[in-house]
């Protein structure tokens, strides 16, 4: 049997290639088990005990140095005020994207096309521009500080991406299976909930999850719309920096943990994921 | 019986006429842990405060709302808070930000206007755009009330250089606490810039801490030099991301001993004066010291990776704030904490003793709140000689802003105990201490361009010509608002 030289070298490219996105990765969640001092050695260890110290604390929400002081972590309350946006914000962009984007696909009204172009604007506008005229109105009216607040602004951010991604998939669908379903009798909402969404669902899936990711890693607007009480992970994850440390393993544990909501999500949906991105690939 | 005996003791403690040996003898006598004694002696102090001729319980059942930053200082405050809430019966709302962003919330709430915080930690320098815009109030409104403040609160028990860092006129060039100066804010915690370094390393080298630059950079190119066989792995730690925090502690210490100066100001017209021959050959040696023994990803280092380095053995020694040190040197989980000593250090040979810029956290006042008496309160108490002893002597509010918290005989024992050199270091640059730039509103802007030209340089530009293009860029920057 012949060596196939070419198999072997495709091995170690696929295996290099591997390594190259997934050690950093590997490396983090490594590190979330170790100690500051094993991590900061000159020459890194590969070889520890490994110590559930950092998970413990990041749960606990107290840290004691002993002789020292302690250290407190809201991380656990971070973690929960990102589900609450992320999930409020796609939630309210299904609610309100979908049939918009099943409209703008489906029927042609004045203005039609200039109101879809400016809900795509906001994604242009940089969000520093927008943000303090927007704490001002906030404070005026009292929305400061409420997740209504900010699931109300991260629509921003997640309304024009849904709603442009699955106006696509809408248009995809041929209306005449629409026109069938209504000939037998049933009503435009039917045709919309049990026709028209079902084959769309790919696209839907792919988009809420993109939706999800951006909302999930926002970090400009809770900081500024919000007190300590709702920051997200991505603003939370900054106090783990200390004046008198910087306890890496904590570090390396905040973004095992605040990484796993997406990738379980993405695994979920990853058959809808799939098909929903080859569908807009062999588009037009 | 032992309560009210323990009570009393405190009591002669607090007068000054027991010693801290003697008090904690009297507690183990009764059976009082650290714990309950430091609790005790919390609510005595409260008592004492009450017991003035004043009245602390004005504005009792308001709330107040704070913006803070994560700090040790903040968390001292925090571990005391409750006494001043039992003091006031005021209640006391806050929000902590971490640094890296702690700012960027400063400016947006009162850039917007927001009532939503009645004081909040800022640095001086900052109260240079805060102050001449009218977002933070003139405390001098409050300080110089007798009405408002209380008999014992003592003003210039605050170190007399903090005090005039804090306020300036508004007008670019003019010195900060110069007459006409508004008291923008006011000294809570504040650090000196000076030297810290690893005594193992340096008895293995049979090195004493560095008398000048030219010692420093030569101490420091041996460490890295022989760094392969040994622990650490380069000489010298200092910033050096693109930011204004790069400049202003250790450059900006050393830069102020050689005579130098950022602006010349010719009547109220500044012209930067980066490039002025002596100031070149500053440039040079300081470039020298950096390329050859400073951290290999130098433009990205801040507190935070300078502090880290030091704590964690990579570096000999560090020409940053004062605290840096004590903070990393106290906390055990830093490989190298305790083998930290200070030294006040004097970069220029001619010089007679050190010249450290000073960075103040500050408390002020939003100009924005509908609650400024009762802000002012809570103020008063915060960096109040009482709460300061507490912060100093109990917590980690290092360094105190209260010269009769430095003379001490508690705060001194507590120093000594665990940073040699520290109280040294601190008596040689006191006196030299403020801040050394020019009070001026572009500030940041000029400073965060004085970083990229170093960075420039320390990537192999020719100093004397990137000097000359940042003192013509800055030039330009202050014409175009007015000031050049």
């Amino acid at each position: 049997m012949s060596i196939n030289i070419w198999s072997i070298l495709k091995f170690f490219a696929y295996v290099a290639i591997i390594m190259f996105f997934l050690f950093p990765i590997a490396w983090i969640f490594n590190m979330s088990f170790m100690t500051n001092d094993e991590i900061l050695r000159k020459v890194p260890v590969l070889f520890y005990e490994p110590t559930f110290k950092n998970y413990i604390g990041l749960w606990e929400g107290e840290i004691a140095i002993e002789g020292f002081a302690t250290m407190y972590v809201y991380f656990k309350q971070n973690l929960i005020n990102s589900a609450i946006l992320s999930v409020g914000s796609v939630s309210v962009t299904l609610l309100l994207g979908v049939p918009a984007a099943y409209a703008f696909a489906r029927y042609k009204f004045k203005g039609g096309e200039d109101i879809a172009f400016t809900l795509l604007s906001f994604r242009f506008a940089p969000a520093l521009l927008i943000i303090l005229p927007l704490n001002l109105y906030f404070s005026e009216i009292g929305l400061y500080d409420s997740y209504f607040a900010l699931i109300w602004v991260y629509q921003l951010i997640t309304l024009p991406l849904l709603l442009w991604i699955v106006r696509g998939y809408f248009e995809d669908i041929s209306p005449d299976i629409e026109y069938a379903y209504r000939l037998d009798g049933h009503s435009w909402f039917q045709s919309f909930w049990k026709i028209s969404i079902p084959l769309a669902k790919p696209g839907i899936a792919a988009a809420s999850l993109l939706c999800f990711i951006y909302a999930w890693n926002n970090f400009v607007f809770a900081l500024i719309l919000g007190s300590s009480q709702i920051q997200p992970v991505t603003v939370g994850a900054l106090a783990f920096i200390t004046a008198s440390a910087i306890p890496y393993g904590l570090i390396a544990c905040g973004i095992v943990v605040s990484v796993l909501p997406t990738l379980i999500l993405a695994l979920f949906i990853q058959k809808y994921l799939v098909q929903g991105l080859s569908l807009g690939a062999i588009k037009g | 019986m032992s309560h009210s005996k323990m009570k009393s003791a405190i009591d002669t403690f607090l007068k000054g006429k027991m010693s801290r040996r003697d008090l904690l003898i009297k507690a183990g006598k009764y059976g009082i842990g650290f714990a309950a004694l430091t609790k005790l002696m919390g609510m005595q102090v409260t008592s004492a405060l009450a017991a003035q001729d004043f009245d602390w319980k004005k504005h009792s059942g308001t709330t107040i709302k704070l913006l803070m930053n994560k700090h040790p200082y903040m968390d001292s405050m925090i571990a005391e808070l409750d006494n001043f809430k039992a003091l006031t019966g005021m209640n006391v709302e806050y929000d902590i930000f971490a640094e890296d962003v702690y700012f960027d919330k400063v400016t947006a709430a009162l850039s917007s206007k927001s009532s939503e915080y009645d004081a909040f930690m800022t640095g001086a320098y900052m109260t240079w755009t805060y102050g001449p815009a009218g977002w933070c109030a003139d405390l001098n409104d409050f300080i110089q009330d007798s009405n408002k403040t209380n008999p014992s609160y003592n003003w210039n028990d605050v170190v007399g250089n903090l005090r005039d860092a804090c306020s300036w006129s508004g007008v670019a060039g003019d010195v900060p606490g110069a007459a006409g100066s508004k008291q923008w804010c006011m000294p809570w915690g504040f650090e000196l810039n000076s030297v810290t370094y690893n005594m193992r390393y340096f008895e293995k080298a049979g090195m004493k801490p560095p008398g000048d630059l030219v010692e420093m950079t030569d101490q420091a190119e041996y460490f890295t030099k022989n760094a392969g066989s040994n622990e650490w792995s380069y000489g010298i730690g200092t910033r050096g991301s693109r930011s204004w925090a790069t400049i202003h502690p250790g450059f900006m210490s050393a830069y102020a001993n050689y005579g130098l100066v950022d602006f010349e100001n010719n009547g109220g017209k500044l012209k930067a004066a980066m490039n002025s021959q002596a100031s070149k050959d500053f440039h040079k040696q300081w470039v020298k010291m950096i390329s050859s023994s400073g951290p290999a990803n130098w433009s990205g280092y801040t507190w935070y990776e300078v502090g880290n380095d030091i704590g964690a053995g990579a570096s000999a020694m560090i020409f940053d704030a004062d605290i840096l040190g004590y903070f990393f040197n106290g906390n055990p989980e830093n490989k190298e904490a305790g083998n930290f000593g200070f030294h006040g250090f004097t970069p220029n040979p001619s010089a007679s003793a050190p010249t450290p810029n000073v960075w103040i956290w500050s408390l002020a006042m939003s100009n924005f709140s509908k609650k400024k008496d009762a802000a002012w309160y809570w103020m008063q108490w915060c960096n109040g000689p009482e709460n300061a002893m507490a912060g100093g002597v109990k917590h980690n509010q290092v360094n105190p802003v209260r010269e009769s918290v430095w003379a001490s005989g508690d705060f001194d024992d507590k120093i000594r105990g665990t940073s040699p050199g520290y109280m040294e270091q601190y008596n040689s640059s006191i006196d030299g201490s403020k801040i050394h730039f020019t009070a001026q509103p572009l500030f940041f802007e000029t400073t965060t361009e004085w970083a990229a030209a170093l960075q420039e340089m320390q990537t192999g530009s020719n100093v004397d010509e990137t000097l000359d293009k940042l003192a013509s860029k800055i030039d330009r920057m202050m014409k175009d608002v007015g000031l050049a």
